[in-house]
């Protein structure tokens, strides 16, 4: 029995999924700053306050190490708390209890609790907001043993892993980037759930592999289909999870194309693109490899506000197609 | 409601005979009299495995706060929550824990609270409700206002009691988490363990304030200060605070004064302080003055205490034995309970 | 018993302390609480206090004195006390918990380092080794069109021209696409005395959308004969005309002497050999007919010719006489069978086959059929018993030394049955 689909933004299915938890779960329930009668930062939640009251939908005051803190004691003791950032960028101030104790309670303490908690955070650039409101900061967390991180790209990937990672016994963050939040896609009705492991082909392609996150796989398949005209066929992948990373995945690409390119906005040293490289690197598809592994990844700087310069920080459309060019074409 | 910064409440007048008894039973009275030998004698126990080298990293003995930790936990029930501190020995044993797994952890090995994960800063014992010590300053007072955000949602009557510092009350975290668990009206009490000395830096030189417990009021709470080391004084608070918690009044901070009489962690070199006042404290140890009190009180007699003492000395080497026989954990589980799954 | 006066671990990473100055002395009275000795540390000198009240003795540690934490050096007796001399081997060995700095380390996967002797220096991608090492081909010969040079995969298996820079087709024997198109080729080796235009035939029968590749062995057909014409060297001839046409995969087919041939070259190919169909194939056994050999070599007209060009086939009049005629003129156009004579003379002297390619068939790994016909008169089919168990054989009733004309469909069939077959373990490549 499949269930109806259809049209809902990514910020829209996202809320879907919040009210599905909450009413299947008495132990769901959202915390954060301003997601009550304001609605969110970025109108996720919406109405959610007046569905299911001011008691589960909880605005914190502007305390972010606090509210982070208090949002792990309710999950050890057997609640579900769903805590929104504002901001990715704010993570820095929750950080001790997102890395010291929501990370390391379960090991630390021999296996006798989990941490049931869910992260969402909007991340990324291209919005005007500079250098403290832009970061993607995703690669500091999946460096973290202890978290599970994921950032969909699409509203039915939103919905599906907010649902599975609310139904996840261990902490899990998600990234949400702020420039798809007004992107539309096909939805299904009711419940279901997107792996919190595994990555996406959203394009089949058979001469080089992009393995992309975040909003770059937009701009992936924008570049893929330009290069189509062009004869170079391009198979891009949506990472997807970033902890943990689904290198089989991206593998079993590359072992078909020879080709890898990584594209990812946070900054390209030491980003999530350096660790699929090597992860590939020491794979069975190292054998396979025709190229040099390429990486496009965020410039050397904090995101900057002027928009030609907020562009020039992140890869963009033509800087990903000029790359598979290159690659293609054994120029690499 | 008048804030009692800075004092403790009068005990009504029973003939001397502080109203907190009435409250506990004699059996309780042993009991934390047994638990306070039993810190005792464990923080000592502890102290000689680590200078025989005999346990790994370092560890934090709060030999001198016993009747703050027993005090506290002597009202609060299993289904109750504790966070703590680094300095968390005698919390744990005061909520129940058992010292031949707290020995086995030092010790590393597997039959330990954490399975040897955690070691000396990170016993927890969630089954008496123990959210576990914590190795960073201030890190457990939120956690204990989400377990009491927990409680309160969940409809059970439990509460949640933070121990921490003099130094945590300078974090962040502190302020953050007692506006928050004032401002939701949360079944918490903060219990600030003023021992005078964050590490080096006394409170004189660090806190704005001269008793922590002032600080209830930019938090719209009750504040009380207590001596520390006086059982009947702190249990008392303990009551008052966990009652009006129970009740849905909302939160409380207590201030136990109190010493630690050995250094901040074995390395302490105590060039901060003098030995005069070291000596001070100890002629206030709050062991000797609640035996004294409950024993004039007729709750307890000598034959009690010696049994009591016989016993505690058992334990402790029971323990020490366990745990020596125990095994360590296997490398090749080093990464187990990373996740759930 | 008296308090033992230990060297106490003061720092979390201390195993051995430097012991200061002593405030009591040997024999001297002291009280708990008392100063007793310092501990001289890098970072301050730190005070030990006596545990215990009495008299100090057996001091053992001295100013200066590095000892390890836990070690006795001092005995405290209590007033009453009775002096006991300490007992031997009282060492207070700290029984340290085994700990050594586990990092988990991630599994680390092998990287499959070939090693390529050819390589030092030279630049290639990891898959144009790979490829270089399957096909046996020197990295050093080729011409890279990489970046700085780097030889790419294309540079190895060549794309649709053939490279001079192919070191084995130094033979050039003649080829031809017998059926054009891409994908993983059949190479069809004809039989003595015959070329590649005996196998046109059967491609109709042939799985349709596979390419065929097919030789005129040395001294055949359009091949000269240069150098010593063994089943070996016909295997060399025949691979290096593969490498010039860029193939390094392929399903591999041959008749008779060609059976021979393709199962030599099957060794040599290794990963590159998808499968191997042998049509009444030499190789197997010391028996040939020889006086077919001598005759068809020696005839030099049709009436000649014909009686024993009739025993190829069980139905004398399957081959046809236009076949007699094309083998003469061939025969006249490249000035005589002296090619194929040395040919007999070298891998059938006196009606003997004098070579066995049984263990390159049974070493191997893929696909096997092996067909005869069971009325062959030029090599019996009894030739087919005692090949390993993992070999097909299929023996045509009714069928002669040609099944690849006389039972064509059959012949196809199994044919396509190899190519899937072959295809389907593939890797890459």
């Amino acid at each position: 029995m499949t269930s109806p689909v259809r049209e809902l933004s990514f910020a829209q299915a996202i809320q879907e999924a919040l009210g599905l938890a909450m009413a299947a779960d008495d132990r769901v329930f959202l915390m954060g700053e301003d997601i009550g009668v304001y609605g969110g930062a970025f109108q996720v939640t919406g109405d959610l306050v007046e569905r299911f009251g001011a008691d589960r939908v909880m605005d914190t005051p502007i305390a972010e190490l606090g509210g982070a803190g208090v949002a792990v004691g309710a999950a050890l003791t057997g609640m579900r708390p769903v805590f929104e950032l504002q901001f990715s960028d704010f993570s820095t101030l929750a950080m001790e209890q997102i890395v010291n104790q929501a990370a390391k309670l379960r090991y630390m303490l021999g296996g006798s609790v989990s941490v049931p908690l869910v992260i969402r955070m909007p991340t990324g650039s291209g919005t005007g907001a500079a250098a403290q409101h832009s970061q993607s900061l995703e690669a500091w967390f999946a460096h973290v043993p202890g978290l599970k991180v994921v950032e969909p790209t699409t509203p039915h990937d939103a919905k599906g892993l907010l649902l599975a990672a609310i139904e996840d016994p261990d902490p899990v963050m998600i990234f949400e980037h702020k420039l798809l939040y007004k992107m539309k896609g096909p939805v299904p009705e009711g419940h279901y759930t997107v792996p919190l492991n595994k990555a996406e082909i959203r394009r089949a392609g058979k001469d080089v592999t992009v393995a992309a996150m975040g909003i770059m796989v937009s701009k992936a398949l924008e570049a893929a289909t330009k290069l189509a005209a062009e004869g170079i066929d391009a198979e891009v992948i949506d990472l997807r999870s970033l902890r943990p990373l689904d290198i089989g995945t991206v593998s079993a690409s590359v072992v078909k194309t020879s080709r890898l390119l990584c594209v990812y906005e946070g900054v390209k040293t030491l980003g999530i693109g350096a660790e699929v490289s090597a992860a590939i690197a020491e794979s069975e598809a190292f054998d396979h490899l025709d190229a040099p592994i390429m990486r496009l990844g965020g410039a050397e700087t904090p995101i900057p506000y002027s928009p030609i310069l907020e562009k020039a920080a992140v890869p963009q459309v033509d800087d990903i197609a000029e790359a598979c060019r290159k690659l293609a074409s054994g120029r690499a | 409601m008048s804030n009692d910064a800075g004092r403790a409440k009068p005990s009504p007048d029973r003939g001397n005979r502080p109203a907190i008894y009435d409250h506990l039973t004699t059996a309780q009275v042993r009991d934390a009299l047994r638990k306070m030998h039993l810190i005792r004698r464990f923080e000592e126990s502890a102290e000689d495995a680590y200078v025989r080298g005999q346990s790994y990293g370092t560890m934090h003995l709060s030999i001198g706060q016993e009747a703050t930790a027993v005090g506290i936990c002597s009202v609060l029930a299993d289904s109750d929550y504790i966070t703590s501190t680094h300095r968390g020995h005698g919390h744990c044993i005061a909520k129940g824990a058992e010292v031949k797994r707290m020995f086995a952890e030092f010790l590393g090995k597997e039959t330990g609270y954490c399975h040897g994960r955690g070691g000396s800063m990170h016993i927890a014992d969630p089954s008496k409700g123990n959210l576990g010590a914590n190795g960073i300053v201030g890190g457990g007072i939120p956690i204990a206002v989400g377990a009491a955000l927990s409680a309160k949602k969940r409809k059970t009557g439990a509460v949640a009691v933070s121990f921490f510092g003099d130094g945590a009350n300078n974090e962040g975290s502190f302020h953050e988490s007692l506006n928050i668990a004032a401002v939701w009206k949360l079944p918490v009490v903060f219990v600030c363990e003023n021992n005078q000395y964050g590490m080096s830096v006394s409170t004189e030189r660090s806190t704005a304030v001269k008793d922590i417990s002032t600080r209830a009021i930019s938090y719209n709470m009750p504040g009380v200060t207590v001596d520390g080391n006086a059982f009947a004084a702190v249990a008392q608070a303990s009551l008052d605070a966990v009652t009006r918690a129970r009740r849905g009044d909302g939160p409380t901070l207590i201030e136990c004064k109190t010493y630690r009489t050995r250094g901040h962690s074995r390395s302490d070199r105590n060039r901060y302080r003098t030995k005069e006042e070291i000596e001070d404290w100890k002629t206030r140890d709050p062991i000797e003055r609640f035996e004294a009190e409950i024993a004039a009180l007729g709750l307890v007699s000598a034959a009690d205490i010696a049994a009591i003492r016989d016993a505690v000395e058992a334990e402790i080497k029971d323990g020490v034995a366990f745990a020596e026989a125990s095994p360590l954990p296997s490398a090749a589980d080093v990464l187990r309970d990373v996740y759930t799954v | 018993m008296p308090t033992e006066v230990i060297l106490p671990r003061v720092d979390m990473d201390m195993e051995s302390g430097k012991i200061g100055k002593w405030y009591i002395a040997e024999g001297g009275q002291v009280e708990k609480g008392q100063l007793l000795f310092e501990i001289e540390t890098s970072k301050a000198a730190m005070e030990i206090e006596a545990s215990a009240s009495g008299v100090l003795r057996d001091v053992t540690g001295q100013q200066g004195d590095e000892v390890a934490v836990g070690t006795v050096i001092g005995r405290i007796f209590a007033k009453d006390e009775k002096y006991t001399p300490p007992a031997k081997a009282a060492h207070a060995a700290a029984a340290k918990p085994e700990v050594s700095a586990h990092t988990a380390k991630a599994a680390a996967s092998p990287v499959a380092a070939p090693a390529d002797h050819d390589a030092h220096g030279l630049r290639a991608t990891p898959k144009a080794r790979r490829l270089a090492r399957e096909m046996g081909v020197a990295l050093a010969g080729l011409q890279g069109t990489g970046p700085r040079g780097r030889i790419q995969a294309q540079d190895v298996s060549g794309s649709s021209k053939p490279s001079a820079a192919m070191v084995k087709d130094a033979a050039g024997i003649n080829r031809e696409w017998l059926v054009k198109g891409s994908g993983m080729p059949l190479v069809l080796i004809h039989g003595f005395g015959a070329d590649l235009n005996s196998w046109r035939p059967l491609l109709g029968s042939l799985p349709p959308d596979v390419p065929v590749f097919a030789v005129d062995l040395p001294g055949h057909g359009k091949s000269p004969l240069t150098g010593v014409p063994n089943i070996d060297t016909m295997a060399d001839a025949v691979a290096g005309a593969m490498a010039g046409e860029g193939v390094s995969s392929a399903h591999l087919v041959g008749h008779s002497l060609g059976g021979a041939v393709a199962a030599a070259l099957s060794a040599r190919l290794g990963a590159g050999a998808r499968s191997l169909t042998l049509i009444a194939p030499a190789g197997l056994g010391p028996g040939i007919n020889g006086a077919f050999v001598t005759g068809f070599l020696a005839a030099s007209s049709e009436a000649a010719l014909a009686p024993w060009m009739a025993l190829l086939t069980a139905n004398a009049e399957a081959l046809g006489p236009a076949l007699v005629k094309t083998t003469l003129r061939q025969r006249k156009d490249m000035g005589g069978a002296a090619g194929q004579a040395a040919v007999a003379a070298a891998v059938f002297p006196e009606g003997t086959q004098t070579f066995s390619v049984r263990k390159h068939i049974d070493a191997f790994a893929g696909p096997t059929k092996v067909i005869f016909g069971l009325e062959d008169q030029v090599i019996p089919p009894s030739h087919a018993k005692g090949l390993a168990g993992t070999a097909g054989v299929h023996l045509f009733a009714g069928v002669g030394h040609m099944p690849q004309l006389e039972a064509r469909a059959a012949v196809g069939r199994l044919i396509a049955e190899q190519v899937a077959a072959g295809s389907r373990a593939g890797r890459n490549g």
